[in-house]
């Protein structure tokens, strides 16, 4: 009855004010809302893409990123297949706070999750704290795919879900194909060359 | 659509004062002359209720119109009431509380509010507190997520439209007041558009002391860290659910929607960004001259209303539709009357 190929289901989560409902409502809505209310919680969208004829059906969580909603927000990661960690490139404090969200990806998540790095607000691009750089860097070390992106421009932000979605295709092409040894070694790093994967709008 | 945010659009400030701005008891615009527009679309007229637009904005069919000569009487009454409170208070509650049910009116609301809410007395029993809050440096950790807030609270009402304007500058001492106040507690997000709404109302300081008592008097533990309360809450109202209306208790278990998916923004924001605007000034009347129960009764309402038949759950399958409906209330089940009559 339900017509896909693939579920997914994304969680997007990082310091609040750091722009992650702006790019669930860019991306579901082709919405950029003004003065975008504070998430009290936890609230999540769909979205179906087709990728190369793919069906796939995207649940995308998006989650308070004020510290205290915390308790409520990580019961969500757990059954997430990919987390998109947002920071903003205009604000080095929630760059600094990454480690922190490691660890609770770390602590919550599963380990087969996907994790990106999106760093958002390349519009402001002259308020920039965070290079370039120093951000790719950091998402290298951890293993993390890497992307900066303006929901208020719309520059990048329909990338990175189908990016995302490549991904996830392909790892579930993968466990299909190791069924018996079903999990891969945690920690191995997710290093693939996926950006070449989609070439559509 | 993406030139739509903080731009650097500045309209003259004259032309949004319009008529039939009619928002707390002295009409003081907000506006500061200098100051940079939040951004928005379209009209600049306000209704009134001080909204520009956005979803929330004035319609005839979420508001019922009071006939003039009814709202002289009751604005007479209301003076009469707040000129002897204590005694109405301790002696004629039912009476109060049946004003409040039929809606306090625009020109007493700020200062019903303040005097129903039990903020006159704690301001009056600390007078010096407010002012001397106000001149002190906040903590940097909360002053930081605060200033991120202010720009997006109500963003469509004429008071919060512009940045840096009076609205947001009161908001942050209201906001940064009650981090020193209770340096235990903090900020918490879902604050900021309670004392928002308390600002369209009143002074800061008035403004200060009514969030104090809704924080402390009507959702106690609401804003603490771990959320307790507030979770609590959901399941006390997942359970009540279970007795009014069992066909919507059993549809929000069968998709797995926890309270906590529905009802955060609802309660922690007593339903300021829920409900159109005339339904949000009645269930606020009522909420706080009879607490959190009112809060519960309308989240009961709305539930109901939206999935209270096997009618309606057709329309909702699945946990999204479910979600989807549960976040587009029906304008027709937001009604101030209908609201308030259930």
């Amino acid at each position: 009855m339900e017509d896909y190929d693939y579920l997914f289901k994304i969680v997007l989560i990082g310091n609040a004010g750091v722009g992650k409902t702006c790019l669930v409502r860019r991306f579901t809505q082709g919405l950029f809302p003004p003065g975008q209310g504070a998430t009290i919680g936890v609230d999540f969208m769909i979205k179906t893409v087709e990728i190369k004829g793919v069906k796939v059906k995207l649940q995308i969580w998006d989650t308070a990123g004020q510290e205290r909603f915390r308790s409520i927000t990580q019961s969500y990661y757990r059954s997430a297949n990919a987390l998109i960690l947002t920071y903003d490139i205009t604000c080095e404090d929630s760059f600094r706070c990454l480690p922190e969200w490691l660890r609770e990806i770390e602590q919550y998540a599963n380990n087969q999750v996907v994790t990106i790095l999106v760093g958002n607000k390349i519009d402001l691009a002259e308020k920039r704290e965070v290079h370039r750089q120093r951000a790719e860097e950091f998402a290298e070390a951890q293993s993390m795919l890497y992307l900066e992106t303006s929901a208020k421009e719309s520059d990048n932000v329909e990338k990175l879900f189908l990016d995302l979605a490549c991904v996830l295709i392909r790892e579930a092409k993968q466990n299909t194909l190791d069924n018996n040894d079903s999990a891969p070694m945690p920690g191995e790093g997710k290093n693939i060359n996926y950006l070449s994967c989609c070439n559509i709008n | 659509m993406a030139d739509v945010e903080n731009g650097d659009q500045t309209f003259d400030t004259v032309s949004l004062q319009t008529e039939g701005s009619r928002f707390g008891d002295d009409g003081e615009s907000s506006l500061g002359s200098d100051s940079e527009l939040n951004g928005f679309p379209g009209s600049r007229e306000t209704d009134k209720y001080g909204f520009i637009g956005g979803a929330q904005k004035y319609t005839a069919e979420s508001a019922q119109d009071v006939p003039p000569e009814v709202l002289r009487q009751r604005e007479l009454k209301w003076l009469e009431m707040l000129k002897d409170w204590d005694k109405w208070i301790s002696k004629r509650f039912k009476k109060v509380r049946l004003r409040c049910q039929k809606g306090i009116p625009p020109s007493m609301r700020g200062r019903a509010w303040l005097y129903l809410s039990g903020g006159k007395v704690k301001k009056e029993r600390n007078s010096a507190t407010f002012k001397e809050l106000d001149s002190r440096e906040g903590d940097p950790k909360w002053v930081d997520v605060i200033e991120r807030d202010l720009h997006r609270q109500f963003p469509f009402h004429e008071m919060f439209v512009s940045r840096g304007g009076h609205g947001q500058q009161d908001l942050f001492r209201v906001l940064k007041a009650y981090t020193l106040y209770r340096p235990d507690e903090g900020y918490c997000q879902a604050q900021a558009p309670i004392a928002a709404v308390l600002l369209m109302h009143m002074p800061a300081e008035d403004a200060f002391w009514g969030l104090v008592q809704i924080c402390e008097k009507y959702l106690p533990g609401y804003y603490s860290a771990g959320l307790e309360a507030v979770q609590l809450d959901g399941e006390i109202l997942h359970s009540l659910l279970k007795r009014v209306c069992s066909v919507a208790y059993r549809h929000l278990d069968k998709h797995k929607i926890e309270p906590v998916l529905y009802m955060m923004e609802w309660f922690m924001c007593a339903f300021s960004r829920t409900l159109p605007w005339a339904s949000v000034l009645r269930v606020w009347d009522m909420f706080l001259c009879d607490g959190v129960k009112i809060i519960f009764r309308v989240g009961l309402v709305l539930l109901k209303s939206m999935l209270g038949s096997r009618d309606k759950l057709k329309a909702c399958p699945g946990q999204y539709e479910t979600m989807e409906v549960l976040r587009a209330i029906e304008p027709r089940y937001m009604q101030e009357a209908y609201l308030v009559h259930q």
